[in-house]
């Protein structure tokens, strides 16, 4: 039983990374694939849709984070904490890196037809991110609870 | 339901479609837009075909009757599995199944059986064959408008009402379809209507031209050449 709870600590700990990672590779795919087809259609901007389509990328180093804050000796006591911290911060990555994806190339397929519209179009990733910042640093905060 | 971010980058690569209304030159020609859809996969490129087949007017003999044009729709949707495009196809079908009614009852005539055209009026229309807009005034707003433009004998008009009630279906569809197959297909029934909105006008320019031509030579006719040459 001992051996379960351990496995789930570990899990707990590198699953922020393991998601955040998934998340920003298919975050990026999924934009990166808005802008190259963008760049087909535009004669200019080719770097702001480059840079747009990096946006996900923020999910990894979150992850990386919460991973060292909760890397330490896992216990019997503390691998229940690790692990729903770790599942849960890594599961609401990686939605947040997905979806910002999505926001992303809709952002890149609108601002290819009207670039004035660039800023006010990449609100819904900017929100986005904000929700990716919370599930990061409340899980370092809770963090902090565990021994 | 196709996968959402099946077709990103075909998107992303198409002009928007609103700016297919507004520019003054097409900016997407049939052949580059058959060029971007060799990303479909066989399976989709085989639905939109469908579709395309049996929503183009141009796919059609002049000849066709009734039965056989619905034959062809029941075939497609047979053929066509995402519900959105099912329903799409439906509500294009419903739209000629009411304005081939209006053509025919202006003409005098009258439904052969209990059952009329092609969707969910084809039973209604026939039942409601004295009403001037058949009941259907509420579910198609438009069809007191389509009704008097076919009374009044103006087929461009009829003709440019039925593109934009078209176009309206589309982008209502449009809007919950962002990068997947369905948004492209509906991408492609736009740019069908856009095509057949140039055409239109090019129709409607190539008749004014006729009928000037034929008024100068009119007065060239009229002209009394040999008095000139003397």
């Amino acid at each position: 039983m001992n051996e379960l709870v351990l496995t789930l600590g570990w899990l707990g700990i590198y699953a922020p990374m393991a998601l955040g990672a998934a998340a920003s590779a298919v975050g990026c795919s999924i934009a990166g694939m808005a802008s190259i087809g963008a760049m087909t259609e535009t004669d200019g901007g080719y770097g702001r849709f480059v840079g747009v389509s990096a946006f996900p990328s923020t999910m990894v180093i979150y992850g990386i984070v919460i991973m060292f804050t909760l890397n330490r000796e896992v216990t019997p006591e503390n691998a229940g904490g690790l692990f729903g911290i770790g599942i849960l911060s890594g599961i609401a990555l990686m939605y947040c890196g997905i979806w910002q994806g999505r926001a992303c190339a809709a952002a890149i397929n609108a601002t290819k037809e009207k670039p004035e519209i660039f800023g006010l179009a990449l609100a819904p990733a900017a929100i986005i991110e904000g929700f990716g910042v919370f599930a990061f640093v409340f899980a370092l905060v809770i963090s902090a609870g565990i021994s | 339901m196709s996968d959402q971010d099946a077709y990103i980058a075909l998107i992303s690569s198409l002009p928007g479609s609103e700016r297919l209304f507004v520019a003054k030159q097409p900016p997407l020609s049939r052949l580059r837009l058959d060029r971007r859809l060799k990303a479909l996969t066989p399976e989709d490129a085989k639905v939109l075909k469908v579709m395309e087949h049996a929503l183009n007017w141009s796919a059609y003999d002049m000849d066709v009757t009734d039965a056989q044009a619905v034959l062809r729709c029941k075939q497609a949707l047979a053929e066509i599995p995402q519900p959105s495009l099912r329903r799409l196809f439906l509500e294009r079908m419903d739209l000629r199944t009411v304005v081939a009614a209006l053509r025919l009852r202006g003409q005098g005539g009258n439904p052969l059986s209990g059952a009329y055209g092609f969707g969910r009026w084809s039973r209604h229309i026939p039942a409601n064959w004295g009403d001037p807009d058949f009941r259907l005034s509420t579910a198609m707003p438009w069809i007191k408008e389509a009704r008097q433009l076919l009374e009044a004998e103006d087929p461009l008009g009829l003709e440019r009402l039925l593109l934009s009630v078209s176009h309206k279906q589309l982008k209502r569809h449009a809007a919950r379809h962002l990068f997947d197959f369905e948004a492209v297909a509906i991408y492609v029934l736009i740019w069908n209507i856009f095509d057949r909105w140039s055409q239109s006008n090019a129709q409607n320019a190539a008749a004014r031209f006729e009928k000037l031509a034929q008024q100068a030579m009119s007065n060239v006719a009229d002209f009394d050449f040999e008095r000139v040459s003397a």
